[in-house]
């Protein structure tokens, strides 16, 4: 037990302190080194379960303390390598944003929004799940504080609506409710909707673009890209939902994902681009969820890494030309490639596992959701052919305007810290490409936990 | 395994290695700010690409002598699923050894050729990464036993063409052009994607030695739909990659980049691709009367258009690479009737001889001073089919007729509805036609 508190400790101590060292007087320039150390230790610390068997597999249980079913604090094949990603996004936020537009208040955003994300991915229980749902969405509009009165309308209302579908879908859910009775549909349904509002399910997904294009694009792009909405629908919906519930999700899905890829081909605003970019693979990793047999299951939970990882690295490209560069239309040619080659390479890069190019993980992620998917949907599973070719077509696109053209005459070559995250990051995305088994493997054994309680709860339904 | 076996799979895998290691370093060497000497990298590549030779050479060498069977082996597992494996099958046998052996010589021909052409360019180190991963394209596809190695090198060649044809960035008409070109490879890329999703539920494996070994498909086999599909998006994937009708206007505007590419990609290899793949899928596509028409249909169809093309285009580039389409779109028919040697001689020959003509298309341009525009000063003589040849028997016009334009007024009004459902108010002018792909 000591063991496992005290990496709880280090967990959830890590990012708490660095949010109150944020309040604090200390000069932004030191805050932002001492971030950068606290997110690199705790991105170790989260890596620890992978190789000790000791923290592989806990559950903290005590019943009193918050109604629900499932662990209050757990880690599972599922989650084993969530809090992993959590931290590894908030250290390459850190190191790969400039420092024009990473104050003592975007530093503070970070490390709240690292926090809800762990404390998300290391409970089942509803209720928190829902606490933490609504604590990511206060403090994404307390980054908006200072932006336009209009985004913060639309993306705020369909996130306030989502915070409390989901919310009531908790509270419904906890509730001792005959299994398959109409109230547990009533809960799944309403869990399901706040769940697609927020990871931008067509026809709910027309403010992700808004916030993008007329919010911040960091803190957006942070909030966005751990997909917590992804984690709840896996643990909360997909074991006990009706088939037919999951069918309807998987097929919006599958037509979202087209739909968003599509859009992303003729946008003008890179950062409209972008949110369609991050929609299409989010629907094509809740399609896989939902589809709900092991090889989709399994090939969503290794796309959705995937398209974190990528989705995280292609917005923080997009902040690290706004910054030099202003705002980024997709109709010009702006010429950066000579100065930063290697933040094109790593556009292109994280790109390419964008639209499941061979030799990253988006390849790997995208090969056996397809595969599950044609199975499941003989002719919409093709759909994900689709979504592919249009996201290399609108990816490269975005390449090609971004990075070609005239070379620009002020020289604002990467910063060496910026560099290290972008290499880092594409690193991490290739390599694990090139060798996905560990990686398929654990995610197999996740998706075969999560059918196996589906089945389990099904059954007991029949029965 | 035999020890002759084991040869030619030791070199095989050396041939695969040497073009991965050579993409590894060369980008590694680009990370520090200072970039790698145009020494360096000829050397790194001239390295390379002699190992993948010489290993080549002995790797055939050795199955011609010993009378090695055609066999695929799995040079590794990738990722096991429950309904199969994905793994790393190659495909030796003498033709495809043959193929990837003339490939190599190719690619070190023009490699030896590119550091004179590109020097001091600025651009240099930047070719000869995207050089290294067509390299190792070719040659995946040309050994590929099962349908994860074919994609992976089909979606190199892709992606290295189109990033060559804008390597002279600074200018607009190319990187427009290479979007085009990456348009159609994306649509050639989905149905490869198809065809190898197809051939893991019908075999329950991506393994490809039963589709492109002749006498292996079984009568049970024959008899599926599935395989009539399959042979579908082969040749819908071919004529993407190799400018079949209807994607022949793409051909023209890949010419925007460096002589030596254009060479390699739409004189020598490239434009070949497809029609190595449907030379392999030989047996396939001879299972099914309607995939025959089809690929038969195809080559008749792209061999008229092509030499139509090739006569009235201004600048010898586009004229040579009509004139290989030709030869393409006959090798295209040979393969469907069954003329499989002579099929095979014939694209090694026309690679051969396109990639001299297009190497040596500068220095004829040089020594005829005005060789280009000769054809347009003359005149057309039938002004109806001049035009019909000019516009490539209006395949592009169509194509945006019937597929670009419907799809992005569709696009255009989702987006319309998405500004309604946000509640936003538009901060830039509707898709103009400058954000076409």
């Amino acid at each position: 037990v000591i063991p496992i508190l005290i990496w709880l400790g280090a967990v959830f101590g890590l990012p708490l302190g660095c949010v109150i060292l944020a309040k604090t007087r200390i000069n932004a320039e030191r805050l932002r080194i001492v971030a950068i150390a606290i997110a690199a230790v705790l991105t170790v610390v989260t890596l620890i379960p992978l190789f000790w068997p000791t923290l592989h597999a806990f559950h903290i249980d005590p019943p009193s303390v918050v109604p629900g079913r499932g662990a209050l604090l757990r880690l599972d094949e599922l989650s084993l390598v969530l809090p992993a990603l959590a931290a590894g996004l908030w250290l390459f936020t850190l190191i790969a944003t400039p420092t024009l537009v990473l104050g003592a208040d975007g530093l503070r955003f970070t490390a709240q929004s690292t926090l809800f994300t762990l404390a998300a991915f290391l409970t089942e229980r509803p209720l928190i799940l829902a606490l933490v749902w609504a604590g990511s969405v206060a403090a994404l509009r307390g980054a908006f504080v200072t932006t336009r009165s209009r985004m913060q309308h639309a993306a705020g209302m369909y996130l306030g609506v989502s915070t409390v579908l989901f919310a009531a879908g908790a509270i419904l859910y906890i509730l001792p409710t005959p299994r398959g009775s109409a109230l547990e549909l009533t809960s799944l349904t309403l869990l399901v909707a706040g769940a697609m509002i927020r990871k931008g399910i067509f026809p709910a997904h027309a403010w992700i673009p808004a916030m993008f294009e007329h919010g911040r694009l960091g803190p957006s792009v942070l909030f966005s890209s751990p997909q917590v909405g992804t984690y709840a629908v896996a643990v909360l919906v997909v074991p006990r939902a009706p088939a037919e519930l999951l069918r309807v999700i998987a097929i919006l899905s599958l037509f979202t994902g087209v739909y968003a890829a599509a859009q992303a081909v003729v946008q003008r605003s890179a950062r409209r681009a972008c949110a369609y970019l991050f929609i299409s693979q989010s629907a094509l990793v809740m399609a896989g969820l939902d589809t709900a047999s092991h090889e989709t299951v399994t090939g969503a939970l290794v796309l959705w890494l995937a398209s974190s990882v990528s989705f995280a690295g292609l917005g923080r490209c997009l902040v690290v030309l706004e910054a030099r560069h202003g705002e980024l239309d997709l109709a010009r040619h702006h010429g950066t490639q000579e100065k930063k080659p290697l933040l094109a390479a790593a556009f292109l890069v994280l790109g390419l596992s964008y639209s499941g190019f061979p030799g990253t993980l988006g390849f790997v992620g995208e090969e056996l959701l397809l595969g599950g998917a044609v199975g499941a949907f003989p002719w919409l599973g093709f759909l994900v052919v689709a979504s592919s070719a249009l996201t290399g077509i609108a990816v490269l696109r975005m390449y090609f305007s971004l990075f070609t053209g005239r070379p620009i005459a002020t020289p604002t070559s990467l910063k060496p810290s910026e560099a290290i995250g972008f290499v880092l990051i594409t690193a991490v995305l290739v390599t694990t490409g090139l060798v996905p088994a560990p990686l398929v493997s654990s995610r197999q054994r996740a998706g075969a936990h999560l059918i196996e309680q589906r089945e389990a709860t099904r059954g007991s339904a029949v029965e | 395994m035999t020890a002759p076996a084991r040869v030619v799979q030791i070199f095989i895998l050396l041939a695969l290695a040497s073009p991965a290691v050579l993409v590894a370093m060369l980008v590694v060497g680009s990370i520090p700010r200072r970039p790698l000497s145009e020494r360096a990298v000829a050397r790194m590549t001239s390295g390379a690409v002699i190992t993948t030779i010489a290993s080549l050479a002995i790797a055939l060498a050795t199955y011609l002598v010993t009378g090695v069977e055609p066999q695929t082996w799995t040079a590794r597992k990738w990722f096991a699923t429950t309904s199969g494996a994905l793994q790393i099958d190659l495909l030796a046998d003498g033709w495809g050894l043959g193929f990837a052996f003339v490939a190599a010589v190719i690619c070190g021909t023009v490699s030896v050729f590119s550091y004179r052409y590109l020097h001091r360019e600025r651009g240099f180190v930047r070719y000869f990464i995207l050089y290294a991963c067509f390299v190792l394209g070719v040659q995946l596809m040309a050994l590929a036993g099962s349908s994860e190695v074919l994609f992976a090198g089909w979606e190199l060649l892709g992606l290295s063409s189109s990033l060559l044809i804008a390597f002279f960035h600074e200018r607009r008409s190319p990187v427009t052009n290479a979007m085009r070109v990456f348009a159609i490879y994306r649509v050639s890329d989905a149905a490869m994607l198809v065809a190898a999703v197809l051939i893991h539920h019908l075999f329950g494996s991506g393994s490809l030695t039963v589709l492109f070994r002749e006498g292996m498909l079984t009568t049970e086999i024959r008899s599926t739909p599935q395989l009539a599909a399959i042979s579908f998006f082969f040749l819908l994937a071919a004529a993407g990659k190799s400018g079949l009708v209807p994607f022949t206007g793409w051909l023209p505007r890949a010419m925007e980049g460096p002589t030596p590419s254009s060479a390699v990609y739409y004189g020598a290899l490239s434009v070949h691709a497809g029609c190595y793949l449907l030379w392999r899928a030989g047996p396939l596509i001879r299972t099914s009367l309607f995939a025959e028409i089809l690929v038969i249909g195809a080559g008749v169809m792209t061999t008229l258009v092509a030499a139509l093309a090739a006569r009235v285009q201004t600048n010898v580039k586009a004229a040579l690479s009509y004139a290989t389409l030709t030869q393409v779109g006959v090798i295209v028919i040979e393969i469907a009737l069954g003329f499989r040697t002579l099929a095979f001689v014939h694209l090694i020959g026309n690679a051969c001889v396109r990639l001299v003509q297009f190497l040596t298309a500068p220095n004829v341009l040089l020594d005829l001073h005005g060789l280009e525009g000769a054809g347009a000063a003359r005149g057309p003589q039938r002004p109806r089919l001049y035009a019909l040849a000019l516009q490539e028997a209006g395949l592009d016009v169509l194509l945006d007729a019937l597929v670009v334009r419907p799809f992005l007024a569709l696009v255009r009004l989702g987006t319309r509805l998405d500004v309604f459902l946000s509640g936003e108010r538009p901060r830039v002018g509707p898709v103009g036609r400058e954000t076409m792909p």
